[in-house]
């Protein structure tokens, strides 16, 4: 029914080329689960009994402890921020983004050397307080320390979850609250929390998928994890059966998490009005107010600015060392990676829901959900899909190859962020009523004019919005550029990682803060533009 | 008095009062109404009773006690009074029984069945807002008010989301539960309906300023400006002697001879009566009449000169 209802529709084409493309970008994990068929029922039984209790133990126990302090240093500064009126609100509004501008791997390379023997803690100790130094002097290089630094660099999701949530909330329940007796604090857990769980679990699902994706951070740590196993398997033991054994596994997890993601959705999804009047923020205490300043602070300060001025300080004292050539060239190398798959990116998710609209078919749906997939599937288990894939074509096609092209890097780029570029372009098109596409199309206008001349610019701000945080994931991208790199090419963010892998932080510094820099500005920018649209006033 | 308000001031900008020193008194039972335009101060001034706001000058005393001046302000959560929002009455999160009982000490929980009963939610408690109508919603949220027994009720809009067909039998239950609970009570509203229909006074509210405070009838027919005799329903002008009177359409009759002649210019069907729109001494009229007229037909029209209301010629221009 569902298939003759699309080829009578007026659509079909726009239809049928969706689906196309869908399946293109869903082919790479197809490929990696009929690898799984091909392979030998005893390896699975090998890695069971060696290495996967340890991966998943790992694994889940950084991500518990990732996640409870992403919580902590996300929720609360978000909360004070949206309904109290202190110094310095606006500016620990912008300054508490900014963290996402750090990519976790430099954040854990960076406090790894802050923490380390020769880092100025520890020689500021032994330098003062001998005896202070001997109690700070140990491996900090624990799993416990890498969840808060990961935290530190991943909050951020949850704070702009909150802060949305908080802002469209508004006083009036707060008021309704007061009016029934509650107080600020019963008011907070009781009413708040409850009504902005789906955005805070939206945001939590994003640290943990970031947490499952982490290569570098983790790498570096020494902890095994599902994708620090997969890497291992494959480039260490080059037992690629292994490697997609553990991707699947990952897989697992990974839907697991989205669909109890979406189920926690879908259960405490309410229907509440969003605020359009004015906030008017309350005032603090003296003593509410020292602790405001603490909990905004201390997220900015350990997730930033701490980081950030070590970063700078390593710079100027090695910057005589650094290649202003290699610099160049890296950052090129990243920004125009990042501009192009971000275009592209923009550009494909813009196609499916503008098809997703005009279409309204079930089948539009499944495709649309679908291809959101791929930002929950870690960069490693794409990027072997992808090889997987292409190494089967060339087996058929010898004289085809896309592997080790910038062609591939892109498709596996495209298949991971689409996602993340289609979140915002999804909820401007969403707030579109239909009676747009219905009056377009009584005054003549075709499904490319329509796109054209209508939703183009509407969602003009949405489209940059997507492709700014697009371009900052993709600039921060780790895993899937060391996979699949065409030979000889690097980038700011692989640069960094392999100079920190050789215990060469202080050289990797001037790559750490072009990354930083850049994804500040944009930050700034983005800012600004969803201040915009969270504004009443 | 029960409750007792003088010289509130209310403003969030200093050169900009939003209440310029408010005085009125209520008794124990009452339901006042408070009618203002949008942007008026209403709401502000319900927040200011709740405790929501702090009031900049004056007082507020409920049965006895002092709640807000310069000196003393009783926190929201403490004051005895239970506000009925305009928008946001139920919390989604929580089902009906829920929502009523949210916070709500043991000692009151004989009376939740008595308002239960009163409301006719019984059977709708574990329900969610969403599955509930405008008028259930609202309904749940008079009870949760009540079942508090409040000092003093506040109503803010409480029948602006509400369709016009349940808006009458909603409008009628809230009062009947606030009549037979005794509870005082402060309506909000645009709706003049809704004030001629259930408050015991009305409190008509401009620039910040108190207009008139007085029974139904008496403000209907006894305005105090012409502010107050538009701001409850349609007027006539007619000039006497070089001066301005005004005339309700309601105290005009159609007879069969008289010496005052109207020219009928439209006839509108309102069910059980005509309205008529004419022109008499060169002012349009509107009037009403049993059976239809036809356009430029000339009817015959008879009023009591003790209807006539007469205002100040400065008034208008004072409040436009």
């Amino acid at each position: 029914m569902e298939i003759k209802k699309i080829l009578l529709t007026e659509n079909k084409r726009w239809i049928l080329g969706s689906a196309f493309v869908a399946i293109l970008l869903i082919l790479p994990i197809l490929f990696l689960l009929t690898g799984l068929y091909a392979l030998e029922k005893t390896s699975l039984s090998y890695l069971w009994e060696t290495l996967l209790l340890d991966y998943t133990f790992n694994t889940f126990y950084l991500i518990i402890i990732t996640a409870f302090f992403s919580l902590l240093f996300g929720i609360f500064p978000a909360w004070y921020i949206s309904n109290y009126k202190f110094k310095g609100r606006f500016l620990f509004d912008l300054a508490l983004y900014l963290p996402l501008a750090i990519p976790s791997y430099i954040m854990a390379f960076t406090y790894s050397d802050i923490l380390s023997f020769t880092g100025p803690i520890q020689s500021f100790l032994r330098a003062n307080f001998y005896q202070a130094s001997l109690f700070f002097n140990r491996d900090y290089l624990q799993i416990e320390i890498l969840g808060v630094i990961l935290a530190l660099a991943l909050y951020p999701y949850i704070y702009t979850a909150s802060r949305v949530s908080f802002t469209l909330l508004g006083s009036n329940y707060i008021n309704v609250a007061k009016n029934l007796g509650l107080s600020s604090i019963n008011t907070f857990y009781k009413i708040i929390i409850p009504l902005s769980r789906p955005a805070i679990f939206s945001g939590l699902f994003l640290v943990l998928m970031e947490v499952l994706n982490e290569y570098g951070a983790v790498k570096y740590f020494g902890i095994n994890t599902y994708t620090t196993g997969i890497f291992r398997a494959w480039f260490s033991m080059n037992d690629v059966g292994a490697a997609i054994q553990l991707s699947v596994i990952m897989l697992i997890v990974v839907f697991t998490f989205f669909y109890i993601e979406k189920y926690i959705s879908s259960k405490t999804r309410y229907y509440y009005k969003i605020n359009t009047q004015i906030q008017k923020l309350s005032k603090l205490t003296f003593k509410n107010k020292i602790v405001v300043y603490l909990v905004c602070s201390i997220p900015f300060l350990f997730g930033f600015l701490i980081p950030f001025l070590f970063i700078v300080n390593n710079v100027l004292t090695t910057y005589h060392l650094v290649n202003i050539k290699d610099l160049t060239d890296l950052t090129f190398n990243s920004v125009i990676v990042s501009t192009i798959s971000s275009a592209l990116i923009i550009i494909f998710a813009l196609f499916f829901l503008f098809i997703e609209k005009i279409s309204k078919t079930r089948l539009n749906y499944y495709i649309s959900q679908s291809i959101s997939l791929g930002y929950a599937i870690p960069g490693a288990v794409i990027g072997l899909g992808l090889i997987i894939m292409f190494t089967s074509i060339k087996n058929i096609f010898s004289s085809f190859s896309l592997l080790g092209t910038f062609t591939l890097l892109i498709y596996a780029y495209i298949i991971r962020f689409l996602a993340v570029g289609k979140a915002p372009i999804k909820s401007s098109i969403e707030k579109q009523p239909d009676s747009y596409d219905d009056t377009a199309k009584n005054l003549g206008l075709s499904p490319f004019m329509l796109l054209k001349k209508i939703h183009l610019p509407i969602n003009k701000f949405a489209l940059i919005t997507a492709f700014i945080v697009t371009f900052i994931d993709l600039m921060k991208e780790l895993p899937i550029t060391l996979i699949l790199r065409p030979f000889n090419f690097d980038t700011l963010a692989t640069q960094t990682y392999e100079f920190a892998i050789e215990e060469m932080i202080p050289l990797s510094s001037i790559y750490s803060l072009s990354i930083i820099l850049i994804g500040s500005i944009l930050l700034l920018i983005l800012k600004n533009i969803l201040n915009k649209q969270i504004d009443v006033s | 008095m029960y409750l007792e308000v003088k010289g509130l001031v209310k403003y969030y900008k200093k050169n900009i009062p939003i209440i310029k020193g408010l005085d009125f008194s209520v008794n124990k039972g009452e339901i006042i109404s408070f009618i203002g335009e949008s942007g008026s101060g209403k709401t502000t001034f319900l927040k200011c009773l709740s405790g929501l706001e702090k009031i900049n000058e004056g007082s507020i005393s409920l049965n006895g006690v002092r709640l807000n001046d310069n000196n003393t302000f009783v926190r929201a959560q403490e004051r005895k009074i239970s506000f009925v929002f305009q928008d946001y009455p139920l919390f989604p999160h929580f089902n009906l029984i829920e929502n009523i009982t949210l916070n709500l000490k043991n000692n009151y929980e004989n009376k939740l069945n008595f308002i239960l009963e009163l409301t006719n939610l019984g059977k709708l408690l574990d329900r969610y807002p969403h599955e509930l109508s405008g008028g259930e919603q609202q309904r749940a949220c008079i009870a949760r008010a009540l079942v508090r027994e409040p000092d003093l009720l506040l109503l803010d809009e409480p029948f602006s989301n509400l369709d016009s067909n349940i808006k009458l039998s909603v409008r009628e239950e809230i009062h009947k539960i606030v009549k037979e609970t005794n509870t005082t009570t402060i309506l909000v509203t645009h709706d003049i309906n809704d004030s001629l229909n259930i408050a015991d006074r009305i409190l008509i509210f401009k620039a910040g300023v108190l207009q008139q405070y007085d029974n139904p009838e008496n403000m209907y027919c006894k305005p105090a400006n012409c502010y107050c005799a538009e701001i409850l329903g349609e007027l006539n002008q007619i000039d006497i002697d070089k001066k301005s009177y005004f005339l309700r359409p309601e105290k005009i009759k159609v007879v069969s001879k008289s010496n005052d002649k109207v020219i009928v210019k439209k006839c509108f069907f309102q069910g059980k009566e005509y309205k008529i729109e004419g022109i008499f001494n060169g002012n349009i009229w509107h009037f009403f009449s049993p059976t239809p007229l036809n356009q430029n037909q000339s009817v015959y029209i008879k009023y009591n000169n003790d209807d006539l209301i007469y205002f100040n010629s400065m008034c208008r221009n004072f409040f436009e």
